[in-house]
């Protein structure tokens, strides 16, 4: 039986979708690891949010000053923005400008 | 792991996680019911549908699973007293630790079955003069005292490795079998692949009848294998994902990964299955009739077929019985710590108990059966409702998403997650308990089910309530009092 061009192409798009999305994510994800350990070996913390997560925490918390929640998100948010001011080396892509505009909360 | 009560552990490696979680999602349904549900149902127009859900449900309810786990760092009735505070609704985790227990009496039998098949490949019995796969298999499912004995075997093996602890145990157990699984499924591909007629079973499988993809049953079978396949809120993730390390990310290794990867070997074991197959002639089939019979029938026909048939059930055994453990690991690490005893007398404990309770299942195919169809349908989804219901009702999936999902991520999560886990996966899985209900009202499974949707909140509430010293309403909790 030869197979139709649909068939096959439907494998290759199973593969693709499947292992090729699977691979992609295992090697993203340990070259990231990698990349931590790298970081944590010259410093003893670094940076846990992405500007865009960051900036996301700032308003929740800004938005929900009475949650029950609200302390420990602060918490998260400060040690985030100590760490990108007294290490050298991030995780996230940081720039200077964006760390200094940086505000506690 | 005495330490458990004073320190507790971690995943010694991130590979060591991601492996767990493979570990635990990959059993028996990604090899013996996946390629035939995906064949049946349109191949191409399956594997869309269930694609489609796949990042719809399993990969945003994974990433919520895995996030209250790492951010509670507790096992199931922890976090969730945690997000519930102290009372009888805690018990809400009881009915996760109850529906674990229940899945893995009557899933140990079955890790004997593949257990006994892969020594059987070990001794060349399927390829010898005048082998009859359906007989072999009538003889031993009619064996009760056999199979006990091999659910006996499978639970101590399974309390051994639990007795070494998280990372001596279970993570050196899964770095090794995991890709030792994905290495045999990928011989017996090449095997299959180079087979005359193979063809066949490739166009069997990846055939795209666009037709289907209109057909409610095409979603309902992809829902259900995104939705069973993955483990999602069966308390598995929340467990594996409590053991991460400070700096772990959740939503690529615990979301992405866990949902895709898992299901990528569901397509290999079809890739290494229906080719050989048609290759054979033999009708395709799901369950113990493609993994015992139909299978079984090929590998004297094949080309180098005894040893094909070592790798299939080797693989086979490892998938089963790496979900195992990671599946008894919920209840150990949950008792371990809601209890005085320590890691060690937990784990004789949690498996002394499931080997009782799967005596029945041992001892009768079709109590296991039974049990299967009633948990499958009805326990599972309500463990997973019970999580996701937690997160999306009581924590908030925004708190959830701001403080631990983001947190050290290796992927961003938008706001999109949020009404994800709020509305559309609770209504799912009420879709699904109501769906098979009305399937099969009446039925004997169908008023079981129903025993456990109701008895198991019950249970769960009153023991909670008793242990708590409480009457049950949630006073004080950390989280409650809001949500997004």
């Amino acid at each position: 039986m030869v197979l139709t061009a649909e068939v096959i192409g439907m494998l290759v798009f199973t593969l693709a979708a499947f292992w090729g999305l699977a691979t992609w994510s295992l090697v993203r994800t340990m070259r990231q690891e990698g990349r931590k350990v790298e970081i944590l070996e010259q410093q003893d913390r670094m940076d846990t949010y992405s500007p865009e997560a960051l900036a996301e925490l700032r308003e929740w918390i800004q938005a929900n000053p009475d949650d029950p929640l609200v302390d420990d998100a602060r918490r998260r948010h400060n040690e985030c923005i100590e760490a990108l001011e007294e290490t050298d080396r991030r995780f996230y892509d940081w720039s200077n400008e964006e760390i200094d505009r940086l505000e506690r909360v | 792991m005495a330490d458990a009560k004073t320190a507790r552990a971690e995943w010694g490696t991130r590979f060591g996680f991601l492996m767990a979680m493979i570990g635990a999602m990959v059993g028996a349904g990604n090899i013996w019911r996946f390629p035939y549900v995906m064949g049946e149902n349109g191949g191409g127009a399956f594997v869309l549908a269930f694609l489609v859900l796949l990042f719809l449900l399993a990969v945003p309810g994974l990433m919520a699973e895995v996030a209250l786990g790492r951010y509670t760092n507790k096992g199931v009735i922890g976090a969730f007293r945690d997000v519930l505070g102290r009372g009888g609704l805690v018990g809400l985790g009881v009915i996760v630790l109850l529906v674990n227990i229940a899945l893995m009496s009557y899933y140990s039998p079955l890790i004997g079955w593949t257990l006994y098949y892969a020594v059987h490949s070990l001794l060349f019995t399927f390829t010898a003069t005048g082998f009859e796969a359906e007989a072999f298999m009538d003889a031993f499912f009619a064996n009760s005292a056999l199979m006990i004995g091999l659910h006996t075997v499978v639970m101590g093996t399974v309390a051994a490795v639990l007795l070494l602890g998280i990372r001596q145990g279970v993570e050196r157990l899964v770095v090794y079998a995991v890709p030792a699984l994905v290495i045999a499924l990928a011989i017996m591909t090449i095997r299959g692949l180079t087979l005359p007629g193979a063809s066949e079973g490739i166009a069997f499988t990846f055939g795209v009848q666009w037709g289907y993809l209109f057909e409610g049953s095409t979603w309902i079978a992809a829902l259900g294998q995104a939705l069973f396949s993955t483990g999602l809120g069966w308390g598995i993730a929340l467990t594996v994902g409590s053991y991460l390390r400070e700096y772990d990310d959740v939503p690529l290794g615990g979301g992405v990964f866990t949902a895709i990867g898992e299901s990528s070997i569901g397509i290999l074991a079809a890739l290494a299955i229906f080719p050989v197959v048609f290759a054979v002639g033999v009708e395709p089939d799901a369950g113990a009739g493609l993994a015992f019979v139909s299978l079984v029938q090929v590998f004297p026909e094949i080309p180098l077929g005894g040893l094909v048939a070592v790798l299939f059930f080797l693989g086979f055994f490892l998938a089963t019985f790496t979900s195992g453990v990671v599946i008894t690991e919920v209840s150990v690490t949950t008792l371990t710590e809601e209890t005085k005893y320590s890691r060690k007398q937990t784990v004789l404990g949690v498996c002394g108990l499931i080997w009782l309770l799967g005596i029945p299942s041992a001892y009768s195919v079709d109590i296991l059966d039974y049990l299967d169809f009633v948990f499958g349908n009805w326990g599972l989804p309500l463990a997973t409702l019970a999580i996701i219901g937690v997160i999306g009702w009581v924590l908030g999936p925004e708190r959830l998403r701001l403080l631990a999902v983001n947190r050290n991520a290796g992927i961003y999560v938008g706001k999109w997650w949020d009404p994800v886990i709020k509305y559309v996966i609770p209504a799912v899985m009420i879709f699904i308990m109501a769906y098979f209900a009305w399937e099969d009202f009446g039925s004997p499974e169908m008023i079981g089910g129903m025993l456990v949707i109701v008895l198991f909140p019950i249970i769960g509430y009153g023991v909670m309530s008793v242990l708590e010293g409480r009457g049950g309403g949630p006073d004080a909790a950390d989280v409650t009092g809001g949500d997004d």
